[in-house]
C-alpha cells in the first residue's frame, strides 16, 4: 500500500484557521492528508502537544499562527516563535527530523498560501516516509 | 552435596541454566552491576558488590502486564498476560537480599493474599545466594548485621556460593538446591577441604563487620510512634531530602505498587507499575486532598512504615540493611542515622 | 584558591553571625553526613545546627534546589558556588525568591568531585565556572587564571554523530531510565506543583518506565528548561542509572544562547528567554 502521511496542523483561529477556511470557499485543491486543530493562538501550543501527536502517529506537524506583528493578541506569535524554535532543536539533537514540524505564518486572506504550505509540506512528509521514531508501537 | 567450578568457566553453568529455564544473574552495565535476564552466557559477571537494583524485580518486576483490552469488546476477548512458567534461577544474591524474600513473602504470599505472579515466579525459582567477598572492605553504607544477617548467611538460598580463590564452591541447602546440583554435570564434586572452606566461611562471615547497633523491635516502634508528631525532628532528618524514588525504588523490600489501565486509541493494558511512598502524588486522593504533601510527612511515614507499622501488623522490620536506599541517595539520607537519632529523639 | 577547610570555617562564622544578629532565620549550606565522603545539603537554623556544617570536595549539592521549600519572605542566607548563584539568579528572574529576602554566601572554588566516581566536576558536565556571579559575601578568594573550557566543547561529539546514531544513542539511554524523578527533585529549576508528568488530566505519559513514557518525560523536561537550565549537573549526577542528562541540556542551552543571545541565570535584569521576545527575533531559527 502507498504510503499516505497523517499530518496534524494546529492552527490559531483568527488567522491560519481563518486562512484554511478561506482556501476551502475560494475551492483551492490541496491534500487532504491535514487534519486541523483550531486553537486559539500559535501561544496556546503546548510543546508538548507536538511531541505527544508523534507519538500517536502524526507523521507531520504543521503550525499555523499570523504574520509576528499580526497576533490577534499582539504578541503571541512573538512567543511561539522562540518555543517551537526550541521545539525544533530538542527534536533535532534527540536525532528524530526536524523536518517533520513545520511553523508557517498564513493570515487570514492567505488562503492561496495554505494551499500551497500544505501540498508542499505533505510532499516533503512523504519524502521522508512514515514516521516509526516517536509513534508509540502497539 | 558441595560442587564447584573455576570463576572463569562460569559462562559453561550459566549456558546449562539457560538451557534448564531462564537465568537471571548479574551484569555489568555503565553504573554498576543489575540482575538481568541472560541470554549470552558471557555476560554473567560476578566481579560485583552488590547490585544497583535489588533482585526484587525478579519476582515484582517493575512493571507487569496483567491483561490486555479492547474497549467496548466483552471480557471474553479481553487476554491475560501469559506467564513465563519455566524454572528460573536466580543467581548471585546477596544474604541480606535472599533475606528480603521472606519479608516480601508476607506481602505477596500470605496474610491471607497471595499474589499467582509473585507466588509462581518464586516456586519456579532456584536461589543460588552468593556471600559477599570478605576480602573486600564493607561499604560504608550497608547494616545488615543490625537486623541480624551476616555477610556468608547461606539461610534462604537453595544453593549457597562461596568464593575459593580462582574457583566458586556451590552447596546445596534445600532439597531443590540439592536436586539442582545433582543435575550440574559441568561441577566437579568438592572436597573435604572444600568442605572445611566453606563451613569456616560461612562463620567468618560473622566477622565482617557492617554497621551495627542494638535494635530492640519493641523499643523502636514505640519510638516511632511517640515521636510521630514531633514535627521538628521529622523536618531536620528531612531537610535534605528531594522526596525523589530513588531509595523507594532500590530497596529490596518496598513493595508499593499502582494499578494503571493504560489506554491507546481504544485498546489498552492493565499493568502494575511500582510506586513509592516518595511521591508527591502517592497520598494524592480524587477530591483532590493530599494527606502528605510536606517531604517530612513522606520521609516519616517511609522509615515509620519500615522501623515501626511493620513491626506491629507482621512482627518484623521491612529493612535487610542492604544499603542500597544510603548508597544510591542523591543527597546521602541515611536511614540507619535516621533510626539511630530516632532512638535518641 | 582558598582551602575546603578555610571555606568551612568561613562559611560556620557568617551563618554564626547571620543567625546571631537575627538577619537569617535559615542558613542553606552542606552539613555532615554519615561519613566524611557523604556530606548532605544542610539547613543551620540556630546556632547550635552551625557545628555541623562542613565543606569539603563532596559538597557538590546545589543548595538553590531548596530556596523555593520555604515561604516566600523568609530571610534566607544560602552557600552557592558558581553554578548554584546562577541557579538563584535564574530562581529572581523567575520571581521565586526576591533578591531582598537573601543572603548569598558565594564560595569561588575548583576540584569539587562527583561522590560516586571520585571524577572532577569540570566543564563536562557543569558550566565549568569557578566563581559566583552574585554574591553578598565572598567566602575565600576568587579562582583566577585557571583555564575553563567553554561548557559546549563536550557536545562536538554528539552534534557530528550521525542522526539515525543519535537518535539510538537517546533511545538506549532513555531506556535505562526508571522514572525515578530523582532529575526533576534535584534540578533547583524544577519546582512545578504539578509537574506535568504527575498530571493525569491530560495523562501526558503512562507511568512504566518504558520507551513512549520515558521519552515523552525527557523531551518534555528538556523543552521545560530550555532557558532556564544554569548547567549545574545536579540531575545527572542524581540519576542512579548515570543517563547523561546534561548533554542534552547543555545543548538546548547552548541552542538558546545562539537564537536568543543570553546565557541563563547571569543578571538579575534580564528575563527567561522563553517568556520573551524580540520584535526582531527572526523566521530562521524556525528553519
Ligand atoms: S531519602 Fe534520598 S533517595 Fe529517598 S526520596 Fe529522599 S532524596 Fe530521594
Ligand atoms: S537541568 Fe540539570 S544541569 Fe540544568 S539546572 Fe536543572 S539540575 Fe542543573
Ligand atoms: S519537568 Fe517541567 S513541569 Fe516538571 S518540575 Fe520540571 S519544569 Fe516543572
Ligand atoms: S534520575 Fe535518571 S532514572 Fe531517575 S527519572 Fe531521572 S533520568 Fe530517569
Ligand atoms: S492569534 Fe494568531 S498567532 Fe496569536
Amino acid at each position: 500500500m502507498s504510503f499516505e502521511p497523517k499530518i496534524l496542523g494546529i492552527a490559531c483561529n483568527w488567522c491560519t484557521y481563518t486562512g484554511a477556511d478561506l482556501a476551502g470557499t475560494t475551492r483551492l485543491k490541496y491534500p487532504q492528508n491535514l487534519r486541523v486543530v483550531r486553537v486559539m493562538c500559535s501561544s496556546r501550543i503546548n510543546p508538548s502537544f507536538i511531541f505527544r501527536a508523534f507519538q500517536l502517529g502524526a507523521d507531520g506537524v504543521l503550525v499555523g499562527g499570523c504574520h509576528p506583528g499580526d497576533c490577534h493578541y499582539n504578541t503571541g506569535n512573538l512567543y511561539a516563535r522562540r518555543r517551537l524554535a526550541t521545539t525544533k532543536k530538542i527534536l533535532e539533537f534527540a536525532g528524530f527530523e526536524p523536518g517533520r514540524l513545520r511553523v508557517e505564518w498564513i493570515s487570514a486572506s492567505e488562503g492561496n498560501k495554505f494551499a500551497e504550505v500544505v501540498a508542499e509540506f505533505t510532499a516533503q512528509i512523504r519524502n521522508l516516509g512514515p514516521q516509526a521514531k516517536l509513534k508509540i508501537q502497539e | 552435596m558441595l560442587k564447584k567450578t573455576a570463576i572463569e568457566k562460569i559462562s559453561q553453568l550459566a549456558a546449562v541454566l539457560m538451557e534448564k529455564g531462564t537465568l537471571l544473574a548479574p551484569v555489568k552495565e555503565v553504573s554498576g552491576h543489575n540482575f538481568a535476564e541472560i541470554n549470552d552466557p558471557q555476560k554473567v559477571d560476578l566481579s560485583f558488590y552488590n547490585t544497583i537494583m535489588s533482585p526484587k524485580g525478579a519476582f515484582f518486576p517493575h512493571k507487569e502486564d496483567f491483561v490486555k483490552y479492547k474497549i467496548g469488546k466483552p471480557l471474553s476477548e479481553a487476554e491475560p498476560a501469559v506467564l513465563n512458567l519455566k524454572p528460573a534461577f536466580l543467581f548471585g544474591v546477596r544474604p541480606c537480599d535472599v533475606k528480603s524474600f521472606e519479608i516480601m513473602d508476607i506481602h505477596f504470599d500470605a496474610a491471607g493474599i497471595i499474589d499467582p505472579y509473585w507466588r509462581f515466579r518464586r516456586e519456579a525459582t532456584t536461589i543460588f545466594g552468593y556471600a559477599y567477598d570478605l576480602n573486600q572492605p564493607v561499604d560504608s553504607a550497608d547494616f545488615y548485621n543490625t537486623l541480624g544477617i551476616y555477610a556468608a548467611d547461606p539461610e534462604g538460598s537453595d544453593i549457597f556460593m562461596v568464593k575459593k580463590d580462582k574457583e566458586l564452591l556451590l552447596k546445596a541447602i534445600t532439597k531443590k538446591g540439592e536436586n539442582l546440583l545433582s543435575e550440574l554435570a559441568v561441577l566437579k564434586d568438592g572436597s573435604a577441604a572444600d568442605e572445611k572452606y566453606f563451613t569456616e566461611y560461612v562463620n567468618k562471615g560473622k566477622e565482617y563487620k557492617t554497621r551495627f547497633m542494638t535494635l530492640d523491635q519493641e523499643a523502636i516502634a514505640k519510638k516511632l510512634e511517640d515521636i510521630f508528631d514531633n514535627t521538628d525532628f521529622w523536618t531536620k532528618m528531612s531537610a535534605a531530602c528531594l522526596s525523589c524514588g530513588i531509595c523507594t525504588f532500590v530497596c529490596p523490600t518496598c513493595y508499593c505498587f499502582d494499578i494503571c489501565d493504560d489506554t491507546l486509541f481504544g485498546k489498552g493494558t492493565r499493568r502494575r507499575v511500582w510506586d513509592a511512598c516518595m511521591f508527591t502524588d502517592f497520598t494524592l486522593e480524587a477530591s483532590g486532598h493530599n494527606p502528605r504533601t510536606q517531604v517530612y510527612q513522606r520521609l516519616r511515614q517511609k522509615i515509620s512504615h519500615k522501623y515501626s507499622y511493620h513491626i506491629r501488623k507482621y512482627g518484623v522490620i521491612s529493612c535487610v540493611g542492604c544499603g542500597r536506599c544510603t548508597r544510591y541517595c542523591p543527597v546521602n539520607i541515611d536511614i540507619y542515622s535516621i533510626v539511630e537519632a530516632a532512638l535518641k529523639a | 584558591m582558598t582551602e575546603f577547610k578555610k571555606i568551612e570555617e568561613n562559611l560556620k562564622t557568617e551563618a554564626t553571625r547571620l543567625l546571631k544578629e537575627g538577619l537569617v532565620t535559615v542558613v542553606l549550606a552542606y552539613g555532615k553526613g554519615f561519613d566524611e565522603n557523604h556530606p548532605m545539603p544542610y539547613a543551620a537554623k540556630t546556632i547550635a545546627d552551625v557545628e555541623n556544617i562542613v565543606f569539603n570536595e563532596y559538597c557538590n549539592y546545589n543548595m538553590a534546589r531548596y530556596l523555593v521549600r520555604y515561604p516566600q519572605g523568609t530571610k534566607i542566607a544560602i552557600a552557592v558556588k558558581a553554578a548554584d548563584s546562577r541557579a538563584v539568579i535564574q530562581l529572581i528572574q523567575e520571581e521565586k525568591v526576591k533578591r531582598e529576602n537573601l543572603v548569598i554566601l558565594g564560595i569561588p572554588v575548583q576540584g569539587m568531585k562527583n561522590p560516586k566516581t571520585g571524577e572532577i566536576i569540570d566543564s563536562k558536565t557543569t558550566c565549568g565556572m569557578y566563581n559566583p556571579v552574585l554574591y553578598d559575601l565572598l567566602l575565600g578568594e576568587e579562582v583566577h587564571g585557571a583555564k575553563s573550557a567553554s561548557p559546549y566543547d563536550v557536545l562536538a561529539e554528539y552534534e557530528k554523530m550521525d542522526k539515525e546514531a543519535r537518535w539510538e544513542f537517546w533511545k538506549k539511554e532513555f531506556d535505562k531510565c526508571i522514572r525515578c524523578y530523582a532529575c526533576r527533585k534535584a534540578c533547583p529549576m524544577c519546582y512545578c506543583d504539578p509537574c506535568f508528568i504527575d498530571q493525569s488530566k491530560p495523562k501526558w505519559a503512562d507511568k512504566a518506565p518504558q520507551s513512549p513514557g520515558n521519552m515523552m518525560y525527557h523531551l518534555t523536561r528538556f523543552h521545560h528548561l530550555a532557558g532556564r537550565c544554569i548547567d549545574c549537573g545536579e540531575c545527572s549526577r542524581a540519576c542512579p542509572v548515570d543517563i547523561p542528562l546534561y548533554l542534552f541540556h547543555k545543548k538546548v542551552a547552548k541552542e538558546c544562547e545562539e537564537m536568543f543571545n543570553q546565557a541563563a541565570g547571569m543578571s538579575i535584569e534580564d528575563k527567561p528567554v522563553l517568556v520573551d521576545f524580540r520584535v526582531e527575533d527572526s523566521d530562521k531559527i524556525l528553519e
